[in-house]
Parts: C-alpha cells; sequence; structure tokens
C-alpha cells in the first residue's frame, strides 16, 4: 500500500532540476514509497533558466512552473515549501527542520543546489543589490528597471550573462562590469578572454573591466533625480544604473549538512554513484563534487542537463542502481558564426 | 471588480481566534464591504478547544458561506491543520513560522500546504513579543500581516482594534504596535496568492446605518426597537448573548430584565408580565424550551402575549451544545400539552432576527398568544452587515382595547368575537376586572369545562392565528428564482435557507430551471403560498438540518405532494455543493444522475 506506515520515507532536499527530476524517477522506481521534497522555495518547482522571461513582461509565477499542481497530487509527491532543514542527523537518519519538526527517512538525497555568492569586500552592499536567483528576486528586479533602463551587471557569469541577452534584446541597456567570475563556471584561459569579451560587446553588453578601474569602491543609492544606483571605482570613475545586479557564481548550499556525517570539501563529496559518505545520503546537482578518476580530482558539474541527469542518476542509484556518472553536455564555451557567445550551459528544454 | 473572498481563522480557545474576526469583519464593513461571518466555539468552557471566525466578504450580497477559504490563518496548527483542505488552489495560507517545541513529522502546517495552495510562514509570536514584549497579540499581527498583504487600508482595521478595546489603554497600546508589525512584516512579503479585494459597493439608503451584528445582537435590537420593557431569562448556549445585550441596554432605556433561577420561572414571569400589559420576553435553547413547555400552554390560554427566543444547538439533552442543529422546530411548533397553537417564525438571516424579532412582539399583542422566534446556533453567531432603517419598522401598540364598559355589563376577556381577537384589558383598567386562569374557560374567564365552550374557545385559540399570516409589513415566505414552472425547487427554513439559496442560485447558472422558497412563518403555516410553489415545482427539494425531516414533516402535513429530503446532523452549516448536487441530480444532470441512470 503507497504510503503506508512501512513504505520507504525518500527525502529530497532542494526543488531544483535535480531534486524534481530526482523525485519523478523515484516515483517511477518505487510507486509504493513516500518520496517528499523539502524545499525553501514559497513555489514549486520552476526553471530558474526561464526567469530572464521577467524582462518580457511575464510576470505571474504561474507562467514559470514546470509541472501543475495536480501533478504532484498525481505523482504522490510530498513538497514542503517554506522548509529550511536546519541539520541532517546521518546515523540515525532523521532530519531537523528550522521550525523544529523532526523527519526520518530511509534515504536522503541533497539537491540543495546553490546560491549566489557574493565577494566578501561586496557583502556590505547586498541590500543595494538586486540578485536574480529565484523567481522573486527576478520579479522584484523587474519591478525596478523601466523600460529601456540601465542594469549594471557585477560579475556576469553564465546565468547573469544569459539574463544580459535577454536584457539587450528588450532593449535594456546593459553594463557589464567584468571580472575573474565573467564567464563562471566556464574556464577561460587568458587568451580566450579578450575575444569573449569582444563577443559580448558585439552582443550589445557595454563591458568594464572591473580590474582596469582598480576594482569597485562602493554602491551607493542614486542621487535625486538621477538613477537608482550609483556605482563607485576605485579610480574614481563612477557609473549610474536603475539597478546593480550581482553574478559572480554559486556558492554550494551545504552549511545544514555540517554534522551529519558526511564528507564536505566545497560541495558534498560523493563517488561516482553519487553517494556521499554519509550512510544513505547521495547528492546531486550544483551541490555536488563528484569523484572524477580521469581528473583524480572531486569537481563540480554544471548546466541544466547535467543537472537533470545527476537528480535521474542518484535516484536510480538510491532506487538500487549503481551506476556511474557520465556528464551529460558539452562544457566548452565557443563563439557562434554570429560572431556571439554561445554557451551549452543556456541550453534546456 | 467584484469582492468574494472568504477568510477562516482557525485556533486555539485563548488565542483570540475569535477576537481577531471580530476586528477584521468590523474593520472590513466599515469599508464598505459586505461581511457574512460564523465562528465556531469549542464545547469546553475551559480549555484549549479549536475555534473557528469564518467570514465571507463580498461586493454583492452573499447568502451563506463558501466551501472553500480563499485565505486561511492558522494560530494553532494542532487545530488548523485539519481544515488545510479547505483552502482552494491559488489561496493564501498563513501559519506560525516556528514552533516553540519539538514537532513529529507532521505536526507543523507546513506539512499540510497542498500543492495548489501559497504558503506564508510568519514569525507570529516572536513578532508579538518583539512588539509588545508578550505573545498575546499574535492574533493582532495577523491582522496586521493581512491588511498589509492584501493592501486593506490600515486606518480601517485601527479604527475597529480602537473601538474593541475603547476601555483597555494598554491593550489598545499592545495591539497598535503589534498590527504595525504584522503590517510591516508583509510589506518585506512577495504575495503570491491571487487573493484581490476589490473597491467596496456602498449602497445604502440616506439616513440608514450599517452595522456588523450577529443574529442574536439582531434579536436584541429588534427587540429594543420595538419596545421590550420586560425580560426573564436564564442563561443557556446559543442563545446567552441575547440576554447579556439587553441586560446592557434594557435599564438605560427603563426597561427591566432578571435572571431568573431556572427556565420555568423565566416564562412564568414573561407570561406574568404579558398579562401586566407588558412586551415581554426571555431567551433558550432546545432543553430551556422543554422546560418552558407547560407555562407556554398557559399563554396559549390565557390569551398573554409573551415572547419566546428559541436558539436550537444540537441535541437531544444536553447534547452538542456548541453545534448547530434546526431539530427544535417539532417541539417550537407541536411542543407542549392540549392543543396548544402559537406563532413560529424563523428567520433565514441576520436581517431577518431583527425583524422577526420586532414583529414577534407586535404579533404577540396582535393576537394575544405566545410567540416563537426560532433560531440556532448557525444564525446566533452568524455575522452580516445589516442595513438599518432610519425609523424602527414596528408599532408601539396593537393591543386591541376593550371599550367602555356598559353600566352593569361584565367584561368578557375572552368575548368570542367574528375574528377571534377579543379586547384584552390589562390589570387595573377601571371597571374591566376579569378572571385568567388554566382551566378552561368560558368567556368571562371563569372556569368552565362544558363541551361546546372547550370546542369554541379551541376553535378561537387556534382560528385567530390565521390572522398572522396576513400581518402587515413581515415577510412570511418568499419565491426567488425562475418564475412559473420548474424542473426543482428548493424550499427550506432558518439559517439553512442562505446555503440553499446559493445552491439554487448557482444551479440556474449552470441552465438548470429552479426556483426556492423560504418559509418565515412556520406556524401558522402558509399552506397556499407553499401549495402554489410546489405545484410549479415537478421536483421539491427540502435541505434542513436535522435527522427527521421536522420541516418536511410539516410541510407534508399542509401540502400533499412527495418532496426530496436532504437532512444532515454534522453540526456545522449544510455544504451548498452538497445542495447543489442534490438539485442536479433532481433535474436529471450531473454525476449523481448520470450514475443512477
Amino acid at each position: 500500500m503507497a504510503n503506508a506506515k512501512n513504505a520507504r520515507h525518500h527525502v529530497v532536499i532542494g526543488s531544483g532540476v535535480a531534486g524534481s527530476q530526482a523525485a519523478e524517477t523515484l516515483r517511477e522506481r518505487e510507486p509504493e514509497a513516500r518520496v517528499t521534497i523539502l524545499t525553501l522555495s514559497s513555489l514549486l518547482f520552476y526553471n530558474r533558466y526561464d526567469l530572464p522571461k521577467v524582462f518580457r513582461g511575464h510576470r505571474d509565477w504561474r507562467e514559470f512552473l514546470a509541472f501543475p499542481a495536480e501533478y504532484y497530487k498525481d505523482h504522490r509527491i510530498v513538497v514542503r515549501r517554506c522548509s529550511r532543514v536546519a541539520g541532517v542527523d546521518g546515523p540515525r537518519r532523521t532530519i531537523a527542520l528550522e521550525h523544529k519538526e523532526e523527519i526520518r527517512f530511509d534515504t536522503l538525497l541533497v539537491a540543495s543546489g546553490g546560491r549566489g555568492y557574493i565577494p566578501e569586500e561586496l557583502a556590505e552592499f547586498r541590500p543595494l543589490m538586486h540578485p536574480f536567483a529565484s523567481y522573486t528576486e527576478a520579479v522584484s528586479a523587474a519591478a525596478v528597471v523601466p523600460e529601456r533602463g540601465h542594469v549594471i551587471m557585477l560579475g556576469g557569469d553564465m546565468i547573469g550573462l544569459d539574463l544580459a541577452r535577454t536584457l539587450v534584446d528588450t532593449r535594456h541597456r546593459v553594463t557589464l562590469v567584468a571580472g575573474p567570475q565573467t564567464f563562471w563556471p566556464h574556464e577561460v584561459t587568458d587568451d580566450e578572454r579578450p575575444g569573449l569579451i569582444a563577443a559580448l560587446e558585439k552582443m550589445g553588453v557595454e563591458v568594464i573591466e572591473s580590474a582596469d578601474a582598480g576594482g569597485i569602491a562602493s554602491i551607493e543609492q542614486g542621487a535625486r533625480g538621477l538613477s537608482a544606483r550609483r556605482v563607485l571605482f576605485k579610480d574614481r570613475t563612477e557609473l549610474y544604473g536603475d539597478a546593480v545586479m550581482p553574478f559572480f557564481g554559486l556558492s554550494p548550499s551545504v552549511e545544514f549538512m555540517l554534522g551529519s556525517g558526511t564528507d564536505i570539501e566545497r560541495g558534498l563529496l560523493v563517488n561516482p554513484a553519487l553517494r556521499t559518505t554519509g550512510e544513505g545520503i547521495w547528492a546531486a546537482g550544483d551541490v555536488c563534487q563528484i569523484w572524477s578518476d580521469a581528473e583524480k580530482r572531486y569537481r563540480f558539474y554544471y548546466g541544466w542537463k547535467n543537472v537533470r541527469a545527476m537528480g535521474d542518476l542518484a535516484a536510480r542509484n538510491i532506487a538500487g542502481g549503481d551506476e556511474p556518472w557520465v556528464p551529460a553536455q558539452d562544457e566548452k564555451l565557443h563563439i557562434g558564426s554570429d560572431g556571439k557567445i554561445q554557451s551549452p550551459f543556456w541550453e534546456y528544454e | 471588480m467584484a469582492t468574494d473572498i472568504q477568510i477562516s481563522i482557525v485556533g486555539s480557545a485563548g488565542d483570540g481566534t475569535i477576537a481577531a474576526g471580530d476586528i477584521l469583519r468590523n474593520a472590513l464593513a466599515g469599508m464598505g464591504y459586505k461581511v457574512i461571518s460564523f465562528d465556531v466555539y469549542p464545547p469546553e468552557i475551559r480549555g484549549f478547544g479549536k475555534c473557528i471566525a469564518r467570514m465571507r466578504i463580498t461586493t454583492e450580497q452573499a447568502y451563506s458561506l463558501k466551501h472553500q477559504s480563499d485565505v486561511l490563518v492558522s494560530l494553532d496548527d494542532s487545530h488548523a491543520i485539519p481544515h488545510a483542505g479547505e483552502l482552494r488552489d491559488c489561496g493564501a495560507l498563513v501559519y506560525e513560522q516556528k514552533s516553540l517545541v519539538k514537532l513529529p513529522e507532521g505536526g507543523h502546517m507546513s506539512a499540510h500546504v497542498g500543492p495548489g495552495q501559497l504558503p506564508y510562514p510568519v514569525p507570529i509570536r516572536e513578532l508579538s513579543e518583539k512588539s509588545t514584549g508578550a505573545n498575546r497579540s499574535r492574533n493582532i499581527v495577523v491582522l496586521g500581516f493581512l491588511a498589509g498583504l492584501f493592501n486593506l487600508p490600515a486606518e480601517g482595521f485601527r479604527k475597529a482594534i480602537g473601538k474593541k478595546f475603547r476601555n483597555k489603554a494598554a491593550a489598545a497600546e499592545a495591539s497598535e504596535a503589534a498590527f504595525k508589525a504584522g503590517l510591516d512584516y508583509a510589506a518585506k512579503t512577495f504575495k503570491l496568492d491571487d487573493v484581490t479585494f476589490g473597491p467596496p459597493v456602498s449602497s445604502v439608503v440616506a439616513g440608514a446605518t450599517v452595522e456588523m451584528i450577529n443574529g442574536n445582537a439582531a434579536i436584541a435590537r429588534g427587540a429594543l426597537d420595538a419596545g421590550i420593557d420586560t425580560f426573564f431569562g436564564y442563561p443557556i448556549t446559543p442563545a446567552t448573548s441575547i440576554m447579556e445585550r439587553l441586560a446592557a441596554e434594557m435599564p438605560r432605556r427603563g426597561g427591566r430584565l432578571l435572571q431568573t433561577e431556572d427556565e420555568i420561572s423565566a416564562i412564568s414571569a414573561v407570561v406574568g408580565a404579558g398579562f401586566a400589559g407588558a412586551r415581554a420576553a426571555t431567551s433558550t435553547s432546545g432543553p430551556g424550551l422543554s422546560l418552558m413547555a407547560e407555562m407556554l400552554g398557559m399563554g396559549v390560554i390565557g390569551e398573554v402575549p409573551s415572547v419566546v427566543f428559541v436558539s436550537q444547538r444540537g441535541g437531544p439533552s444536553t447534547g452538542m451544545p456548541t453545534k448547530t442543529e434546526q431539530s427544535d422546530l417539532h417541539m417550537a411548533v407541536y411542543g407542549g400539552h392540549g392543543d396548544a397553537p402559537r406563532i413560529v417564525v424563523a428567520p433565514t438571516n441576520v436581517d431577518g432576527c431583527y425583524r422577526c424579532a420586532g414583529k414577534a412582539f407586535e404579533m404577540a399583542e396582535a393576537y394575544q398568544t405566545p410567540v416563537i422566534v426560532l433560531i440556532d446556533l448557525y444564525l446566533s453567531n452568524r455575522y452580516e452587515t445589516v442595513v438599518f432603517p432610519a425609523r424602527p419598522p414596528f408599532e408601539a401598540d396593537l393591543n386591541r382595547k376593550p371599550g367602555k364598559p356598559a353600566a352593569g355589563a361584565p367584561y368578557k376577556r375572552y368575548a368570542l368575537a367574528a375574528d377571534h381577537v377579543s379586547p384584552r384589558a390589562i390589570p387595573g383598567d377601571k371597571g374591566n376586572m376579569h378572571v385568567v386562569t388554566g382551566l378552561e374557560h368560558n368567556e368571562l374567564g371563569r372556569p368552565n369545562d362544558s363541551a361546546e365552550l372547550h370546542t369554541a374557545m379551541s376553535r378561537k385559540r387556534h382560528e385567530k392565528l390565521k390572522l398572522a399570516l396576513n400581518h402587515p409589513d413581515f415577510t412570511k415566505f418568499k419565491r426567488f428564482g425562475d418564475e412559473g414552472p420548474v424542473d426543482v425547487g428548493v424550499i427550506s427554513w432558518g439559517s439553512n435557507f442562505g446555503e440553499c439559496l446559493e445552491a439554487m442560485l448557482r444551479a440556474r447558472s449552470e441552465g438548470i430551471r429552479c426556483a426556492a422558497m423560504k418559509v418565515v412563518m412556520l406556524s401558522p403555516f402558509p399552506t397556499e403560498a407553499v401549495a402554489a410553489f410546489m405545484a410549479d415545482c415537478k421536483e421539491v427539494l427540502v435541505p434542513e438540518l436535522n435527522y427527521q425531516g421536522q420541516f418536511a414533516n410539516l410541510l407534508q402535513a399542509h401540502v400533499a405532494k412527495p418532496v426530496t429530503r436532504l437532512n444532515r446532523v454534522s453540526g456545522e452549516p449544510m455544504k451548498v455543493e452538497e445542495i447543489l448536487e442534490e438539485i442536479r441530480r433532481l433535474a436529471g444532470r450531473g454525476k449523481t444522475a448520470q450514475k443512477a441512470a
């Protein structure tokens, strides 16, 4: 009998691409099991790759959902939204939620993804910036940028550059304050960088190399009658815009796993079958570092296809499989025949 | 944009659930919305039972609560969790973010938020403690949050809070701080639900006043506006607040109110006061009405004006004192020994409570008989926005006074008049000395048990009541919906009629030819009008909140046409969907009909 007390309870932390795919696969593989997703989000799974659409006038969250509510009812997948995990006790197989509820699991898949990384020197300016990692952040950012407004993009990882494409396309002005993370998570050599920057400019993005201006000195409220924000550089040049948006790559969300009995470096360390060092605990997506025999190191794999494949693989292995991880997509950044940047990380279904 | 939003607040006794509901509905009514509201209390006087304040806010007139709420607030998850499913998809579920104690799996509301619902975990306790130094104002924090989330004017809430705590300065100050804390938190909250308040629509006639009032308060106000001057009563749920309101108001108006030692004393004193010429009344519930049965007979045979307000609850015996039911109809209409006819009226909404209460005094006086105003807990505790006319619509004195006594001719208190209503002298009227007794009597009032007299007096006591069917400016019944022949006709009474009306209107919107009739006058029964209505109906549906089908029984005693009964004794108001499904079935539509076919 499904959902009976003695049914296996698979818990997935995270409702993004990896977690949602894992839940679906688990349901397929184990029709009798309980499948619970824990997520911080107020919304059901939506595709964050779609978020730039907010600048095309799409603001209703229902347009972003990957599945309707009925999908979860039909698949008997329980999604616990607004549920922050405080800690995981691996040996006891329990999860403590911050609101003081304790949940027992038979297997746990950590697919909590990553949060937007902000460099330490900019942390104090966080309240003046508009991150773009969630639906609510995206809508909030779009709300402050007027038609043909000016967005100052700091860092500029591939999530940010994807947004920049839409902003330029929707006749916004984009100034990218480029830095080491501009093409994150692609690894770009010094020789490749000038060509890629030129390709960005060809796309219509204005680029300022942060290092040339001595770095950012401060971010301030804009002056009356001028734009909403001012970015001051150390060489005393300044830049006005309607919004300042930070894009410095992702930082894995693993703090709740401290003390869980699993090994953590930057992310959760997993073997090629995506199993952590904790009994009954797997990891998938942007949160895990997978052992690469070829490279003899633990490494992250990014991109929609990779993340989805990880969720699927982890679920299959949780359900009794023992398959190794095989990357699902190319990681090479290149310049297309139109002279514009093409990233495999921008591809999704 | 039309507004039709239902908000439910669920908590434990002591959480301020009902108080929050009270402030919320008053604030919204003050803004100009129409509000219909029903609170649920626990049966225990002390303890931590479940309380629910539920209200529907509309711009157009609504007749019942909806099956699903648009907003659900939990002040206590242990009580609110079973109600999570009552929130519609895309509705807002507001709950305490963090528990103070460890919870087992499923012990927190977040475990029960449906995939289509929108969760709003709010640090309610923390906001209350930070803003007021105590957690007592959690309910007010929630009101601030709702005001902010739905962009409702804070001033309207502040007024309602100020009114609630007008004599408690410290509580008012704390509430203001708690309200602001909730409001500020909402400003930082991203609104995801699709609950939107449109502008209110005001349709108040000049001179009239609009008030948010419940059935019991409306009864009390109707009694006061009709000039009640004497009240005797004994408290009983759910009628107590009628007496409480009158106790506060009557002394200011020169009236007298006494809490007697029991219901027998109360009705005895009311009959005595009626005999003495007072506009007198009592209030009770089913168990109390049982005790009053004997003295009501005294009122009938003595032809003494007296008014009894009865609010029904789940029975028999102590039964379910805080749950609603319509199971005292038989007792109200037939209860008592002998042929003891009385007038029984059953309002169907709060405005009706006001009108029936006032008209009860008119009819008691005009037809010299006890009048029972029969409501139930659902109506007693149901709040609605009521428009009160500038001038009370009740006549002050309808007593048929005796003329100047002819010299030497005795005054016939029980004269067998053509219309069966005798001139009534009040004790002390010069020259009109007479006897009033519980024994059968002659026209003078003197005991006499002859067959002829008993027959004549019995006829008198029954026939005069028929005059009430033409009592002026009083709705005894009313038809709604399609005119002429219909496929389904719904007949109901009392508090349940709102649900019936909603169901009928929805059925019409689905293309079913149907109509509904409310019957306010239960005794004497408006047979002619009801029979005419039933003749128009291919099928007749009678929904009511009792097991026996007491109204259907009454109906069939007067009109010989088969009816379909829909009876529920859940202790809750009937669901509109249940009635609608039955209408569909009878009309040959819907799932049930298809299944049967």
